[in-house]
């Protein structure tokens, strides 16, 4: 008897463990499609994508989004190719500029360009740079949706305070050094209490400062001319940055604050350092950490000489929309009616007053939202003057390798070296160069070619 | 069968084979018995723990497509790479380093903390909670903590050098302190379980050794090396077997806070794995890592069998 009862609370923990692994009933959707998005936006710009997709869900009856956030652009881009596998993807995901070969090697991407064609989408008020970043071989496979660059962030008092004219901040290397040195405060003992200067080691900022100075980073015209072979970045350009960076640093003009950029941002909202690099992306958080304690002014990307300002320019950074091939017809459609109304000039107005990210269209600049805006923090137009001044060239188009990401770690690791002393600029880089071909040779075979 | 005379008819078997053939009968129904109620567990572990394994192994020894499945046959060449590449060497240094900062250290905290919340006094208990309360703080957590008490301008720890005078330290951010920073972050964070242990074996040692040792003399470090060692030395075993494994596989703190640098000098090997994995898209590679380092876990674990259980006091 009694083993009889055992033998019974054994099958039932048994069918229990069956009952786990069956999969559960998908209801049959009835009524609005729903659809999921999966972004990379946290904190102030992770609320306003949800205030975007609320305005999107009351806009219209016929689709019902979730906008759910899946961490930074890295784990997205894992969790996607995870997910791809179990066929468990959204209908529309946001990914960085370094995913864009790759999702398109990996042919799971319904082409924006297939929607834009069918719909008689009119393209021609989006700013033509940031097209021409996301277009391979004349068709556009996702929707731009942030974009960004990096600009210079300074401490509109702490100029005031050091002699310096705000409203001419430092454009290249030199004069960053120049005033960094003018701005940068020790004690009696000798000890830095402010940096002049900081950035992150951020792989980010290479790729940036290197386009900016026309340099390209992997070899076919950074992988747009023909598949990319080789990086290309231990070039003249390349090891003018890290001379310049090692240099500041070796003064004690520059701070080093380590990878994480929130350490940076940290840092010059403490003001301890008096100028710093960072997205435009950030520039609201920036000026509400700042408000009450000091003036905030931006200035663009510095550059080796003022013959790269008309030479070159920053790289369209930030991020796009993408639809995925693997969801129903009707999800499809409802993501690409997500993806217009995000790029709508009223959105795009309330997206770049909300974070930073500057309009993917040019419509946006006549809301009266954002007029009302920038007329309010004219730092929200730095980014914008500084992508409109930027000459459509390979160089600004940016690289395009499915190894990007690991590129850009390999780059940062350069950097460590370089500011340690460990190897000079030209040894950092060709080392990094070395590997970063072996990733790149290895990426191409992984996808057969 | 039911009739005496058929019972007559058949011929009735030796009683040693009857016997020999129910105890069969019954050791096989309690295996069966057995493996029944085993069944939800087995399942569970063989489909995650061992299908991913060989599953590791099989993926070790071929090349993929971006997504990580699997392309075409690479036999041992990722293994062959790995082991022509520093990398894996600096990995293993590095994590070893880990493992030899952390485990001792927080050994000795934690059996410190232990003897001193084993006191009988009243509101001890406050303090028992206090010692074992980093146990309930997930890694990533301490880790967001300390990157604020690391933070090389405003962090506390640099606040508090400034005020007796010292120079600031580059915790994370230089080569020559990141890891022995993490370290400290981890030995932080491992204290809390480790103290509840002791804590749980100190109190299952009978007082009357104490009291007996007490009447023949014996001062607080007499009973501590004599009585208090001995009987904890099961606890101690495990709990070094157990750390070391930890400190071997941590990533949480290191991910979040370094990312392995600076200068790779805090690329344990789980951040080499990941880094394999996600980062360089280069999935062999990243199974062979996790093979090897499985297999130098496995050696670890058996030699520590081997000699240090040789000295466990067992009751």
């Amino acid at each position: 008897m009694k083993r009889t009862t055992l033998l019974i609370i054994a099958l039932a923990a048994l069918a229990l463990v069956a009952l786990a692994c069956a999969p559960a009933a998908t209801p049959t959707p009835a009524g609005p499609v729903k659809f999921a998005f999966w972004h990379s936006m946290g904190g102030t710009n992770g609320d306003a994508v949800n205030e975007m997709m609320k305005r999107f869900n009351t806009a219209q009856a016929a689709c019902i989004g979730e906008a759910v956030f899946q961490g930074s652009y890295d784990d997205s881009l894992n969790k996607l190719k995870a997910g791809l596998q179990s066929k468990d993807v959204p209908a529309v995901v946001q990914q960085f500029d370094l995913a864009t070969q790759v999702l398109v090697d990996l042919k799971v991407i319904a082409p924006m360009q297939d929607f834009i064609d069918k719909d008689k989408f009119d393209l021609k008020d989006f700013e033509q740079n940031v097209l021409a970043y996301y277009a391979i071989g004349g068709r556009l496979y996702g929707m731009p949706y942030n974009t960004s660059n990096p600009m210079l962030y300074f401490n509109v008092d702490m100029f005031k305070a050091a002699g310096l004219d705000p409203k001419k901040p430092p454009r290249t290397y030199e004069e960053v050094s120049k005033a960094a040195a003018q701005l940068t405060k020790k004690d009696a003992s000798g000890k830095v209490i402010v940096y002049g200067y900081s950035m992150a080691i951020y792989g980010w900022f290479f790729e940036q400062l290197l386009a900016a100075s026309g340099g390209l980073y992997l070899d076919n015209g950074n992988g747009r001319d023909a598949r990319a072979s080789k990086a290309a970045f231990n070039s003249g350009e390349g090891v003018r940055i890290l001379t310049w960076w090692k240099e500041g640093y070796d003064k004690g003009y520059f701070g080093n604050f380590g990878r994480p950029t929130a350490d940076t941002q940290k840092a010059f909202d403490a003001q301890q350092t008096a100028m710093m690099i960072e997205s435009t992306a950030g520039l609201r958080s920036r000026l509400n950490a700042a408000k009450g304690k000091f003036e905030l002014g931006t200035g663009f990307l510095p550059r080796p000489d003022e013959a790269a300002f008309t030479k070159s320019g920053t790289i369209i950074g930030g991020a796009a929309v993408y639809i995925m091939k693997d969801r129903p017809q009707g999800e499809q459609n409802c993501a690409w009616e997500f993806v217009k109304f995000t790029v709508s000039p009223e959105i795009q107005a309330y997206w770049h007053t909300a974070s930073g990210y500057y309009p993917v269209t040019k419509k946006s600049y006549d809301v009266k939202e954002d007029k009302d805006w920038v007329a309010q923090y004219p730092q929200f137009l730095t980014a914008v003057d500084q992508l409109h001044a930027a000459p459509n060239t390979r160089a600004t188009q940016g690289a395009l390798s499915g190894t990007m990401p690991a590129a850009r770690q390999r780059i940062e690791l350069a950097i460590e070296e370089v500011i340690q002393a460990k190897k000079t600029p030209q040894q950092a880089l060709d080392d990094a160069a070395a590997d970063v071909t072996k990733l790149v040779a290895d990426y191409n075979k992984s996808v057969g070619q | 069968m039911a009739t005496p005379h058929s019972r007559d008819a058949v011929t009735a078997p030796t009683p040693v084979t009857r016997t020999a053939r129910s105890a069969r009968m019954r050791a096989l129904q309690n295996f069966l018995a057995a493996m029944l109620f085993l069944l939800p567990s087995l399942f569970i572990f063989v489909s995650f723990v061992f299908v991913p394994l060989l599953k590791t192994i099989q993926l070790s020894a071929f090349f993929t497509d971006p997504l990580g499945r699997m392309a075409s046959f690479a036999g041992l060449e990722n293994y062959q790479r790995i082991f022509s590449e520093k990398d894996l060497a600096n990995s293993l240094k590095v994590s070893f380093t880990f493992a030899l900062y952390v485990v001792p250290t927080t050994l000795v905290t934690s059996l410190f903390l232990a003897v001193l919340a084993n006191v009988q006094l009243k509101g001890i208990s406050v303090f028992r909670i206090i010692f074992a309360s980093t146990i309930a703080i997930s890694a990533a957590t301490a880790s967001l903590i300390f990157l604020f008490l690391f933070h090389p301008a405003i962090g506390i720890f640099n606040y508090i050098l400034d005020l007796i005078g010292l120079p600031r330290v580059q915790w994370l951010t230089s080569e020559a302190t990141a890891l022995l920073s993490v370290s400290m972050a981890t030995v932080w964070l491992m204290t809390g379980f480790n103290t509840v242990i002791f804590l749980a074996s100190l109190q299952g040692i009978s007082q009357e050794l104490y009291e007996s040792a007490k009447i023949d003399g014996a001062g607080f470090w007499a009973s501590f090396r004599h009585i208090t060692i001995p009987l904890l030395s099961p606890t101690i075993f495990f709990l070094i077997v157990v750390s070391t494994l930890g400190a071997l596989q941590a990533f949480t703190q290191i991910n979040i806070m370094t990312r392995g640098g600076p200068l790779d000098s805090t690329n344990v090997m789980v951040e080499l794995i990941y880094r394999a994995f996600y980062f360089n898209g280069q999935y062999g590679i990243a199974a062979a890592l996790s093979v090897v380092l499985f297999v130098m876990m496995l050696a670890l674990t058996t030699i520590q069998f081997g000699v240090l259980e040789k000295r466990v006091h067992y009751e």
